[in-house]
């Protein structure tokens, strides 16, 4: 399995996709500490430095995590097939699930990786904004958020996955990323909101979730989304046929 | 000679078309065996089948004496393959993708990269990414990386696709240069007979998902090379005539009186005059215009192969 992820990450040599991904995960910290930037010289409300780091982590798993995670995902196990390169990969051979699994670490690493360059991006902009409220403990209670909502936007990257190696293309995974961003962004205030797993990751991760349903809910529907796509993605790859 | 691969009643079906129908196929250790057929044939699903890669409806597959469904982990490290338009990582050098290889199979042997990439003739393309690289070059490469691990097994599917004619000569150079300096048994499928028929020295016919037949190229090229064909009173009299008077000893006599002369082609007129002097009757000469190409067009049907 360590050759394997070495061999993963040697693939992403040179690729623009890594640094793409790099400047997507920077764009939420940027565009709320501009906001709340402008905000305070212009009204002189002080800016605090937990709201631009909830605020961040708002944007960032409901807006730009899901479609740029999704493209990661896409990438990683669409190029296989669009490099001609799995049929090598299969007969050298490499057990299916191992490729799977493999692909999955680098991804999760890939994930968590963004997370922390979120969170970095947050920090520097609310220390060169001059942000109130800078706090030893309320950088680690940030990064423990952050991570958590890392974890379960990974572990909610099963369905991505089976949909990309279903379709053996881009766009359909593209496109039910933007599907998905959008039902975040209906329900982001919303009292159900809790129901639906990736608004519900960002609820769990923030500690904002109504009452209005048990938090054990929330977890179950996020646990059954991602073990339905890990079952199907694993039952499908091991059967299909490698045309 | 041990048996390599044996397929069994060999079946894939798609929906209510049989890809390949009941195949079996049969490569003896250190043959270079050609796997001929037209495109759709059902070449490139067997041999995928062979690898794993697409799993049969029906039939058995035994190569190196085991079931490939149950030791297929260690019966395809025993193999190289190369199937269709080699795939790489179009941001990686040669070297590189090799190293993925390399790495997952386990190569220990330091040089074991550029030893294949010199084989292949690519030791001075290392720094080159693969995606700035021609398509014959992708072909070489795909071979160096099915090399790499020193199988015993070498299956190629159409190796020679989409390579101009000089590609394809240095293809099959080294090809039969890999046969003759490791001694592995080759597998290499091709839908122009010309292509392969100075490399291999057995022969699949596939057609239709079916093999129509299996044959050692000797024989085939016996049963149809070109020859003069007499018919004469006394055929035991003719070839004594044939041996003694004209040493021509590549002849067969097939049915009563009918003699077929498979050396002297040109030379009808002396033979026939050799015979009339010695009292022979000869009542017909003709040429064959069978040729190795007409024979499997008249195999597979239609106009060519391919």
């Amino acid at each position: 399995m360590v050759n394997l992820l070495y061999t993963e990450v040697l693939k992403l040599k040179r690729s623009k996709m890594f640094m793409l991904s790099i400047l997507g995960s920077a764009v939420a910290p940027l565009m709320v500490a501009a906001a709340m930037f402008v905000q305070m010289q212009t009204k002189g409300i002080m800016a605090q430095m937990d709201i631009l780091l909830l605020n961040t982590s708002i944007y960032a798993v409901l807006v730009i995590a899901v479609p740029l995670y999704g493209v990661i995902t896409a990438y990683l196990y669409n190029r296989e097939y669009a490099e001609d390169t799995l049929k090598n990969l299969l007969t050298i051979p490499v057990p299916r699930i191992s490729l799977l699994a493999s692909k999955w670490l680098l991804l999760f690493g890939w994930i968590m990786l963004l997370t922390v360059v979120t969170w970095g991006m947050a920090i520097l902009s609310g220390a060169i904004g001059q942000f109130a409220g800078f706090s030893l403990s309320l950088l680690l209670q940030s990064l423990g958020q952050y991570m958590v909502a890392g974890v379960l936007l990974f572990l909610l990257s099963t369905p991505i996955v089976f949909i990309t190696l279903v379709l053996k293309n881009f766009v359909p995974t593209i496109i039910v990323t933007i599907m998905i961003t959008l039902i975040n962004v209906m329900l982001a205030t919303n009292e159900h909101r809790g129901l639906y797993p990736w608004t519900a990751a960002l609820g769990i991760a923030n500690g904002t979730l109504e009452s209005t349903y048990p938090l054990i809910v929330s977890y179950v529907i996020i646990a059954v989304t991602a073990i339905a796509g890990l079952i199907a993605t694993v039952v499908y790859f091991k059967r299909v046929d490698i045309h | 000679m041990s048996v390599v691969i044996k397929t069994t009643n060999l079946t894939k079906i798609y929906g209510e078309q049989k890809s390949v129908d009941h195949l079996n196929m049969t490569v003896k250790q250190g043959q270079i065996y050609g796997f001929l057929g037209r495109n759709g044939a059902g070449k490139t699903t067997t041999i995928r089948m062979l690898l794993g890669l697409i799993k049969p409806t029906h039939g058995e597959i035994e190569i190196f004496g085991e079931n490939l469904f149950t030791n297929q982990k260690e019966i395809l490290r025993r193999i190289g393959s190369m199937v269709e338009v080699p795939g790489f990582y179009e941001n990686l050098t040669a070297r590189e993708n090799l190293m993925i290889n390399a790495k997952i199979i386990g190569v220990h042997k330091k040089n074991a990269i550029d030893e294949t990439l010199e084989i292949v003739g690519l030791h001075n393309e290392t720094k080159k990414l693969v995606g700035k690289y021609s398509l014959g070059m992708k072909q070489r490469l795909g071979i160096a990386r099915a090399l790499l691990h020193y199988p015993e097994l070498l299956i190629l599917d159409e190796p020679t696709n989409g390579l101009d004619p000089i590609g394809i000569k240095e293809m099959r150079r080294l090809i039969k240069d890999l046969a003759n300096e490791r001694n592995i048994t080759i597998v290499i499928s091709s839908h122009i007979l010309s292509e392969i028929e100075q490399l291999v020295d057995h022969m699949g016919i596939i057609h239709q998902g079916k093999l129509l037949e299996e044959v050692s190229f000797d024989q085939l090229r016996k049963r149809n090379r070109k020859y003069l064909e007499f018919q004469v009173s006394d055929d035991n009299k003719a070839t004594m005539l044939l041996e003694n008077q004209l040493e021509i000893n590549d002849y067969e006599v097939h049915d009563e009186g009918h003699i077929r002369v498979y050396s002297h082609l040109g030379q009808q007129g002396q033979i026939n005059r050799l015979f009339v002097q010695n009292d022979i009757d000869v009542s017909k000469i003709m040429m064959s215009e069978d040729r190795l190409e007409d024979y499997f067009t008249k195999l597979v049907g239609g106009g060519t192969i391919g």
